[in-house]
């Protein structure tokens, strides 16, 4: 177990020593694969940055309370934190990652997007900050079940 | 439809971008319900004055033509009026579209 703990905390600092030197061009996809098998949030935030503690309530999200399309919810999330990166994942799809976002020096975080929903769930979004910390948000939507989704 | 549509505008020094995409962004799942084959972006750029501002890896639970929009800082960019702004992605098929558009 301890072993176990060792070897995955090595994985994140590797991972934080890679970033900031790689900080364009990286797929996501091709790099951290597990992040996008994985079926729930916690899961795929584990696997994409880690065993992080992110801080709450620096991010806002804007998202529809009851969402008439489930196939398109329109989700908007912002913050005056400068990140570069950006994940946004939801419990409601067989897997839960749906897009990583890289912003470079430039950046403003206020990102907007429209993702599918086949369910009422929790959508929760994870940037990391160029300070190095970690902020998150969960907003949970509900979509009309007369709607048709993906 | 093209494949890509950019509307980007620069204002009070933000350039703020938005980007339609075509495609039905089917995962397996849906591709087995609808008797479609997988198709999906998995990776989008885009670049001003050949610098990558913004990019994004994707997967199948986005909304089928899928609508993106960021923004940026125009000085920390160094990018003013008419310069072009060039949106590219691949799909989970390899297929490949690229679009151009002034900054208006």
């Amino acid at each position: 177990m301890l072993r176990r703990k060792f070897l995955s905390l090595g994985a994140v600092a590797a991972v934080a020593t890679l970033l900031p030197s790689n900080v364009n061009a990286t797929d996501f996809r091709a790099e951290k694969p597990a992040t996008w098998e994985a079926n729930n949030s916690h899961e795929a935030i584990k696997a994409l940055f880690g065993d992080i503690s992110p801080i709450e309530g620096k991010i806002k999200m804007k998202a529809p309370k009851m969402a008439e399309d489930g196939g398109a919810v329109p989700i908007g999330i912002k913050s005056k934190i400068q990140v570069s990166v950006v994940a946004l994942f939801q419990d409601a799809n067989p897997r839960s990652a749906v897009a990583v976002f890289e912003l470079n020096e430039s950046g403003v975080f206020d990102i907007k997007t429209k993702i599918k929903m086949k369910k009422s769930a929790n959508i929760t979004v994870v940037a990391k900050g160029r300070d190095g910390k970690f902020y998150s948000h969960t907003q949970r939507v509900d979509v009309n079940p007369g709607g048709c989704g993906g | 439809m093209a494949k890509i549509k950019i509307k980007a505008l620069l204002k009070k020094g933000n350039v703020s971008v938005k980007v339609l995409s075509k495609s039905p962004m089917a995962g397996k799942e849906e591709a087995e319900l609808k008797k479609i084959k997988v198709e999906f972006i998995t990776h989008m750029t885009a670049k001003v004055n050949d610098v990558i501002v913004w990019e994004a890896s994707t997967g199948p639970f986005l909304s089928k033509n899928p609508y993106m929009q960021f923004v940026f800082n125009a000085e920390k960019a160094g990018v003013k009026k008419g310069d072009k702004i060039e949106v590219d992605w691949i799909d989970s098929n390899s297929n490949t579209a690229k679009k151009s558009q002034k900054i208006k």
